[in-house]
């Protein structure tokens, strides 16, 4: 579904990405791990292009991202590619309705009771349906990301990213999100999370990919990844997770 | 004092509206006409010029910054005579003082809205960009539905206080006759010859009284906005409480 070949990324003099290999099979959830820095969240955004690669191949539903193509060819190929922020970016001057309603009317030109219908439905199943008329201000953090997974799934994308969704939230919040993120997992959706949230990926992942100044240095199993990761720079990531 | 008064009886009329019905519209009516038509009309002008500086393409963006920076870099008054000498010559007739003025004061407002819509656009967090750029919707499609509709908003107060300036910008038109409210006071003051100072203190009193209600007006406003903003904020704060340990985001 996703698959990034001989992908390599440079912030000026800095590579940022190398040689990056790796496929996210349909309906597989990977998690992505790894220290700051190390390149996670750039990969997750060269998948719909917010981030631009100096060489190699990013495909996703088996069409080239990165190809040379007009601005609405990739405006078509991003909004088929749900994707979820750290900062959850929901639109303040909409209402939590109106925030998962405007791409289907605007970018695929659903009709506004057809959307309406639509985003209710979503807003329910992230536990919302009660706060559709609540402006993100009025929303707890959980809350925001909740709408703003609904916002995505709006799209009907095959595929979500999801960019350290719970790490700018407060604690006792990150549970409700993981719980929607999980509920989507269960729905065979593919997913590929950064994340340091290693319950979730104990539990949900299908595969774990731990990078490291710009490279996957292991691609396992969960099970596998936490009982007996191979590479000693994964040891040492999992020993100070561990020790706190 | 009561010369002040005296000269007001007589000339209320005048000081209003100008020597309309038997002349142009003129007075206070002819200053704020132009002033709102000015603003009304710069409005659209100044998103434009602030999307096409801020645009990716050069060729967009380039003449638009020039165009910026030359009308903020000259006096309005030399922009009011290059219009006036200018204009006819292009379009081949006489145009009237009041027209003139409009555009004079519409390009040059519009170039100074510009640079407020620039700075409303680039306040906003570069994430809802992003975030209406990964649900795929255009470059233009986001300013319009996303970006634009927050900017302008919070650049209400800014607008309000530049309409401001406008009103006072609108006295320079006298140099080309323009029949507004300074056009008139000297009228009056033509007239009677002996008293200077109480016509132009009448005058002064107007345009502050005009002014001074509408900063005030922008002042209200802007704490409305700003309360508004900070019962949004509230919502959006994290972090106020002490993290529990025990569940630290990355558990082993």
């Amino acid at each position: 579904m996703i698959s990034f070949s001989n992908v390599n990324k440079w912030y000026g003099e800095y590579q940022a990405l190398t040689d990056i290999n790796a496929e996210v099979s349909k309906g597989e959830v990977v998690v992505v791990c790894g220290p700051s820095g190390s390149g996670k969240s750039t990969l997750i955004r060269t998948v719909n292009r917010l981030e631009e690669i100096k060489s190699g191949k990013v495909t996703v539903d088996g069409h080239d991202i990165h190809a040379p193509m007009s601005s609405a060819q990739l405006n078509r190929m991003r909004s088929r590619i749900g994707f979820v922020f750290q900062s959850f970016n929901l639109f303040p001057h909409l209402s939590a309705l109106d925030n998962v309603m405007l791409s289907p009317m605007h970018v695929s030109g659903v009709k506004r009771v057809e959307a309406r219908d639509r985003a209710l439905q979503l807003l329910d199943r992230v536990g919302l349906a009660a706060k559709a008329n609540s402006y993100p201000g009025q929303l707890s953090g959980g809350q925001q990301q909740r709408v703003a997974i609904a916002r995505a799934l709006a799209m009907e994308p095959p595929a979500m990213l999801f960019d350290e969704p719970t790490s700018a939230l407060d604690p006792e919040m990150v549970g409700e999100v993981l719980a929607v993120m999980r509920s989507l997992a269960g729905d065979g959706m593919t997913m590929m999370c950064v994340t340091h949230e290693m319950g979730f990926a104990r539990e949900v992942a299908d595969r774990v990919w731990f990078m490291d100044a710009g490279r996957i240095l292991e691609a396992s199993d969960p099970e596998s990844f936490f009982r007996n990761a191979q590479h000693p720079r994964a040891q040492r990531f999992l020993s100070d997770l561990r020790s706190h | 004092m009561e010369s002040v008064i005296d000269i007001i009886r007589d000339n209320w009329l005048l000081l209003l509206i100008g020597q309309y019905p038997n002349g142009p519209l003129g007075g206070i009516a002819c200053t704020l006409i132009l002033s709102v038509l000015g603003i009304v009309l710069a409005f659209p002008l100044s998103v434009l010029l602030a999307l096409a500086r801020l645009s990716p393409w050069r060729w967009l963006s380039w003449p638009a910054t020039a165009l910026i920076y030359v009308a903020r870099g000259v006096p309005l008054l030399m922009i009011i005579l290059w219009v006036y000498f200018l204009v006819p010559l292009l379009i081949g007739h006489n145009v009237s003082g009041f027209v003139t003025m409009l555009v004079t004061l519409v390009l040059y407002e519009g170039a100074y809205l510009a640079e407020v819509v620039r700075a409303g656009i680039e306040a906003l967090p570069k994430g809802q960009m992003e975030a209406a750029r990964a649900l795929g919707h255009s470059h233009l499609g986001a300013m319009r539905r996303v970006i634009l509709p927050q900017a302008l908003f919070n650049m209400l107060p800014s607008m309000l206080s530049q309409f401001v300036s406008t009103i006072k910008e609108t006295t320079l038109g006298y140099v080309i006759n323009v029949p507004e409210l300074t056009f008139a006071a000297n009228q009056i003051n033509n007239q009677l010859l002996t008293k200077p100072f109480q016509v132009f203190f009448i005058l002064a009193v107007i345009y502050f009284v005009v002014c001074w209600t509408l900063t005030w007006a922008a002042t209200r406003l802007e704490r409305r906005i700003e309360a508004k903003r900070a019962g949004q904020a509230v919502g959006r704060r994290r972090g106020a409480k002490p993290v529990p340990t025990q569940t630290l985001a990355a558990e082993p």
